[in-house]
């Protein structure tokens, strides 16, 4: 039995904050997030957004506070954490001199993975990239490039997989292979995704977060959200702007 | 999880997309061979009496020192572009892991350079008719071995701190060259005991290597405690 399936919440966050010299990109940032929802975070461009993705997935760490991530803390708990995170980002996060099998095998080596022949053919099957498999990834659309970078999330079997503006650049066909593709491994896993797209956002997500300023103005359940009011919020965020 | 595994595939990675691109091995072992044809152009001028074998450990030395900053650009910049080095970051690989993969992709490709430039140099400014005999081969590859270590340990280090910079060229010269004085002064002094076989030689060639290999020991030792601090700035 693992930490997260033991504690009813994917994410802790206490009192989170991150300054980069005299700026706070976070500012006591504070909520819980249950296992197995999808948590959309909206919010203007400099909000804090990717800071707080950062800290979460343990890439950047909190300069006050604390964040436990499946019962882990993004500190103390950060190696042992990794191997339980994905990461998506609009950022392919591929090498692209290395054909999408040999960037799975690279990937599945650093994971450690058991069989990993058998999991890359599975997953590349799954993202139906099969019949690309032996092609450089320089040689990809921006769709394929995105549902290999998918394939390279899952290899592990993460238990939390981070989101950053997957949908960014893609035409609407790939969009719509890519939200299969969240609907098909949704199940058992916690998702948190940046966005600024508000109806995609709000579509996926069972909970919703806006940032401005490295601060929460909005943190609730998708079922309690009223549509107009969480538009009207998030417009008289934006107006806020960056400082 | 397996750090061996973990630098293996590192390593193999580097080496795969350096055969498939021939980018670093190209534009390093082209410099090199530039310098060759100014250092040609320069000796040209000196005279028939001016005893090349003198100079010829720090000429040698030279080409290597900005042939390798060339490269280890050139090795952080793939990890950077496409934002894999995120991706190795987020992954449970421990950071020492990708330093030393790194570290040794970049010593591979600078030997490869070492190995095809050593010779021609001494085919085109020593192989004279009478000149001086050396020292033996092994010696002058264990100076080259040694130094090389050294300029990959270090570089690596240096290179993944300036990569995010905005001069990174010119960051990763300034900062590279005053910390590598110490193995620079150590194996061109080898090197050139080797080279001109002066007697005493082999003890001054001994006593080189001992401050280049502790050279080596210290700086790597000091590239595996900061890599982390490096990767986390």
């Amino acid at each position: 039995m693992t930490d997260a399936a033991l504690t009813s919440n994917a994410l802790e966050v206490r009192d989170l904050s991150r300054t980069f010299g005299a700026r706070k990109a976070l500012d006591g940032v504070d909520f819980d997030l249950p296992t197995g929802a999808f948590l959309s975070i909206f919010g203007p461009n400099g909000a804090g957004k990717s800071t707080l993705l950062k800290v979460l997935s343990t890439l950047t760490p909190p300069s006050k506070g604390s964040a436990k991530v499946l019962g882990l803390d993004v500190v103390e708990g950060a190696v042992e954490l990794r191997e339980r995170i994905g990461f998506i980002s609009h950022n392919p996060l591929l090498y692209p001199d290395l054909s999408a099998e040999e960037n799975l095998e690279f990937f599945a080596e650093i994971y450690c993975i058991d069989r990993p022949k058998e999991r890359i053919r599975e997953l590349l099957d799954a993202v139906e990239l099969d019949h690309r498999r032996l092609d450089l990834v320089r040689t990809f659309s921006r769709g394929m490039l995105q549902r290999l970078s998918i394939a390279r999330a899952l290899l592990h079997d993460p238990a939390l997989i981070y989101l950053d503006e997957p949908y960014s650049g893609l035409d609407p066909h790939a969009m719509d292979i890519l939200d299969g593709l969240i609907e098909r491994v949704r199940e058992g896993r916690t998702f948190v995704m940046v966005s600024h797209d508000l109806s995609k956002g709000l579509e996926l997500c069972s909970h919703a977060l806006i940032l401005s300023k490295g601060r929460i103005v909005l943190f609730q359940d998708k079922d309690l959200i009223d549509e107009d009011e969480f538009h009207q919020t998030y417009r008289s965020t934006v107006g806020l702007g960056v400082s | 999880m397996s750090s061996w595994r973990q630098f293996k595939a590192i390593l193999k990675k580097d080496i795969v997309m350096e055969l498939r691109t021939k980018e670093m091995l190209t534009s390093m072992g082209l410099y090199a061979l530039l310098v060759l044809v100014v250092y040609y152009i320069t000796l040209s001028q000196a005279g028939a009496d001016f005893e090349v074998r003198r100079i010829a450990a720090g000429l040698l030395w030279l080409v290597f020192i900005f042939t390798s900053l060339l490269g280890l650009n050139r090795s952080l910049v793939h990890e950077k572009d496409q934002g894999c080095l995120e991706a190795l970051l987020i992954s449970p690989t421990d950071r020492p892991v990708i330093f030393f993969g790194k570290a040794v992709g970049n010593l591979i490709f600078l030997l490869i350079v070492e190995a095809l430039i050593v010779p021609l140099f001494f085919f085109i400014f020593l192989a004279r008719p009478g000149a001086q005999a050396g020292g033996p081969v092994w010696m002058l590859a264990l100076a080259l071995i040694l130094g090389s270590i050294g300029i990959a340990g270090v570089g690596t280090l240096l290179a993944t701190m300036s990569v995010n910079t905005k001069g990174k060229d010119f960051i990763l010269a300034v900062l590279f060259i005053p910390i590598m004085f110490p193995l620079l002064l150590a194996v061109v002094a080898g090197s050139a005991a080797v080279l001109q076989a002066d007697p005493e030689y082999v003890r001054t060639f001994w006593q080189m290597m001992g401050l280049a290999a502790g050279y080596d020991v210290i700086m790597l030792l000091a590239a595996f405690g900061l890599y982390e601090f490096v990767l986390g700035a």
